[in-house]
């Protein structure tokens, strides 16, 4: 197998983008291209979830290769729920492994806000069993909700740490141009002054609004290729070390122990073990924080806490950007936003850019080995990846 | 002249009880006061209603260039019993509600006029206005229309509002809908906050000047986008294509 | 006529799935429909649960109570909440029920009730 390289990166706000989906995909892959200074591609994988249902567009890397003048070269759809993005970039790694490929394309886009939010969260909704928990009104906040019940019950979080996680992402997100929400919350403002039960009311008890990630807009891109186009263009050598995917039941309630995400825990497991390097070798992490207690429990989950303890270092500020293990400098979907299907290539946007330095004011020094969490349902399909600086 | 036209024009205000200003802390820690505008302060107030007017994004535009003629009609005495909120937060401008007083029983709101995006302004500054209505102006009920799409959501899901399609509502356009006291009784726990009275430095640094909104609602960046797109609900392309036969966009 | 929720039963091992699937989780077998259809038990207790405040758009309710309910059996379900202050743990009795409406379309599920 040949080793896989990030040539060339971009992305566009995660925002509300009034411009056609196709575009949404289209100018990340621009940006990148450029970032790269490379013209042409092989391949094209186009991540997106809700394209046929939201846009009315189906078949969209066929749209976008067009849009982008880059036919004939192969191009493909990656449909894996919210964790399409990091699905797509598995497949333009094995691409480029497998000596397939030496130039390959991963956009991920998504364009939410163009459906009402009601039909956003019903959309999203579709995620769930049919029989067994949509058709009751089960959602992702509502399976969050009852996840948070039984993590507070079991492990004593509280309100007020997850109010930390959302306060210090929305932190990291003032310093992300590209970030959907630009709002400096405090502590006082959404738990403890009066008026904090209405600035941040109950979505699905005990999660509150400012404990659920916006709907958001979105593109992003990477390049991937191989050592050999590397020497030619001059971009820090950033390696895609390491790639992980575990599935878990579809319904919540037919896990063992349903505080526990087996398919985090393992996907890390093999990433971590791919890229021959360990948890605590990791120097910045991007989690899928649809909901606060996610970035809790995934930091439990892959090996950075042990089980139960992921709070308690998010009281010592462990996770802040200057701690041990800087989570989410980018805002993280709580904060940055989260355009479904292109939340993986967006975390992994990210964490390319802290290991080539380039993450300006949020900038985690030293960066070496990067890893991201890209978690599709609720749970039931993740993929992990890690990053190298060489 | 003999006659003066004005007093024919203008109508006579029923003494109407100001309202008490409160205070609010938002989702940030920063304090917004919202407090009665005075008719003089109307001047200071439309510079920064005026540049949505162009906003073609959310409705901002029908919402800013009605919002501007009652702030003008209520300005030059032309709307009886009209009264105008405005929430401040450090002096600037965050929000502009406003309605009238219809009989001692009947509020009619107008417009809730957010110019700060996000951390429940808007919401916070609606509250407000039917806090107004109920409470201060001891009225049954206030009928309500939205124009957006925002305003349906909030009246629909967070107030369960009753309906009232055989009154007409003086903004026009969709059967009215009426926020009861008892409706408001239950809202009010959860969606009605504030705190009295409002500390001197917030009231005196609010009253001192309607500060312009430091980060007000913009247009679509890419107007032309707007033309590509399949959905296009506020029909940003409509307006655009007009102006582009008008030949005033390369 | 009583209404049930139906678990699928291997008619080679006996492990019980709700929902279906394919294939036995525990023993593998792999012969088409090899499941018999048992009725899952309406007392339990429950697990976790939440009130959601967000709701799909084609519900006319305001808040909806939803909860995972570890049955009598040991089998798990999700199912609708029709309880004032529930708590982790309390006993449950549940009744089949419409539990969600699109247009002409009744979908039957289980609601929970204080035991």
């Amino acid at each position: 197998m040949r080793e896989v390289y990030v040539a060339g990166i971009g992305i566009t706000s995660f925002s509300r983008l009034e411009y056609p989906l196709v575009e949404i995909a289209a100018y990340p892959g621009l940006m990148a291209l450029r970032d790269a200074g490379l013209k042409k591609v092989d391949h094209l994988y186009v991540a997106n979830m809700g394209g046929g249902r939201i846009n009315g567009q189906t078949g969209l890397a066929s749209a976008v290769v067009d849009h982008m003048s880059l036919t004939p070269a192969g191009a493909e759809t990656i449909e894996n729920g919210p964790a399409s993005g990091a699905s797509a970039i598995k497949q333009g790694y094995m691409a480029i492994a497998s000596g397939m490929h030496d130039v390959v394309m991963v956009i991920g886009a998504e364009r939410m806000r163009e459906a009402n939010p009601l039909e956003a969260t019903d959309f999203v909704a579709t995620l769930t069993h049919p029989q067994a928990e949509y058709i009751y009104g089960v959602t992702l906040p509502a399976l969050a909700g009852m996840f948070t019940r039984l993590y507070m019950e079991k492990y004593g979080v509280t309100a007020r740490h997850l109010a930390m996680v959302a306060v210090k992402n929305h932190k990291n997100a003032m310093d992300n141009f590209y970030a959907h929400l630009h709002e400096d919350i405090t502590i006082e403002g959404i738990l403890d002054s009066p008026e904090a039960s209405t600035n941040n009311p109950y979505v699905a008890d005990p999660l509150r609004f400012y404990d659920v990630c916006p709907v958001s807009d979105g593109g992003a891109c990477l390049i991937l290729t191989t050592a050999e186009v590397m020497k030619k263009i001059n971009k820090p050598m950033i390696r895609l070390a390491g790639i992980g995917q575990a599935t878990d039941t579809h319904c919540v309630h037919e896990r063992k122990d349903p505080t526990e995400l087996l398919a985090v825990r393992e996907a890390a497991k093999q990433s971590f073990k791919m890229a021959g390097v360990k948890p605590s070798d990791v120097s910045v992490a991007e989690l899928h924080d649809a909901f606060t207690i996610l970035e809790i429990a995934e930091s439990e989950e892959v090996g950075f806490f042990k089980k139960g303890e992921g709070h308690l270092a998010l009281e010592r500020g462990e996770t802040q950007i200057g701690g041990k293990i800087p989570i989410n400098p980018s805002g993280g979907l709580k904060a940055k936003g989260h355009p479904v299907g292109a939340t993986g290539v967006g975390q992994a946007h990210e964490i390319v850019l802290q290991l080539r330095g380039e993450a300006g004011k949020r900038q985690v020094k030293n960066a070496k080995v990067g890893f991201t969490c890209n978690f599709g349902g609720f749970g039931n399909n993740v993929v992990c990846l890690t990053f190298i600086k060489e | 002249m003999s006659v003066d036209l004005e007093k024919i024009l203008r109508p006579v205000d029923t003494p109407l009880p100001k309202f008490p200003a409160k205070y609010m802390t938002l989702a940030n820690g920063q304090e917004m006061v919202v407090r009665q505008a005075e008719r003089d302060e109307i001047p200071d107030i439309l510079p920064h209603v005026e540049p949505l007017i162009h906003v073609e994004r959310d409705f901002y535009n029908i919402v800013a260039a009605r919002l501007y003629s009652e702030l003008l009609a209520y300005y030059t005495y032309r709307v009886q019993d009209e009264y105008v909120l405005v929430a401040q937060i450090d002096g600037e401008l965050a929000a502009i509600v406003n309605g009238r007083s219809v009989s001692p029983d009947v509020g009619m709101s107008y417009h809730t006029f957010s110019l700060r995006r996000g951390l429940r302004v808007g919401a916070h500054a609606f509250a407000t206005k039917m806090e107004y209505h109920i409470d201060i102006l001891k009225q049954k009920e206030v009928l309500i229309v939205a124009e957006s799409g925002i305003g349906f959501r909030r009246w629909m899901i967070e107030y369960n509002l009753e309906k009232r399609f055989h009154i007409p509502h003086e903004l026009g356009g969709c059967p009215s809908w009426s926020l009861t006291k008892e409706l408001f009784d239950k809202a009010r726990n959860t969606l009605v906050v504030g705190r009295r009275p409002v500390p001197e430095h917030l009231l005196e640094k609010a009253k001192a000047g309607i500060l312009p909104p430091s980060d007000p609602p913009k247009g679509p960046e890419d107007l032309l986008a707007a033309t590509r797109s399949m959905l296009d609900s506020t029909a940003t392309s409509l307006i655009e294509m007009r102006r582009k036969q008008g030949g005033k966009i390369k | 006529m009583e209404l049930n929720i139906y678990a699928y039963k291997c008619k080679r091992c006996g492990e019980l799935h709700y929902p279906y699937k394919t294939i036995c989780k525990k023993c593998g077998e792999n012969d088409h429909n090899e499941f018999d259809i048992v009725p899952l038990p309406k007392n339990g207790k429950l697990l976790t649960f939440t009130t959601l405040y967000t709701l799909p758009s084609d519900y006319e309710v305001v808040t909806l109570a939803l909860g995972i309910v570890e049955l009598e059996d040991g089998n798990r379900i999700t199912g609708q909440l029709d309880i004032k202050n529930p708590k982790i743990g309390m006993k449950v009795n549940g009744k089949v029920e419409v539990v969600r409406k699109d247009l002409y379309k009744k979908h039957l599920g289980m609601i929970f009730y204080k035991a």
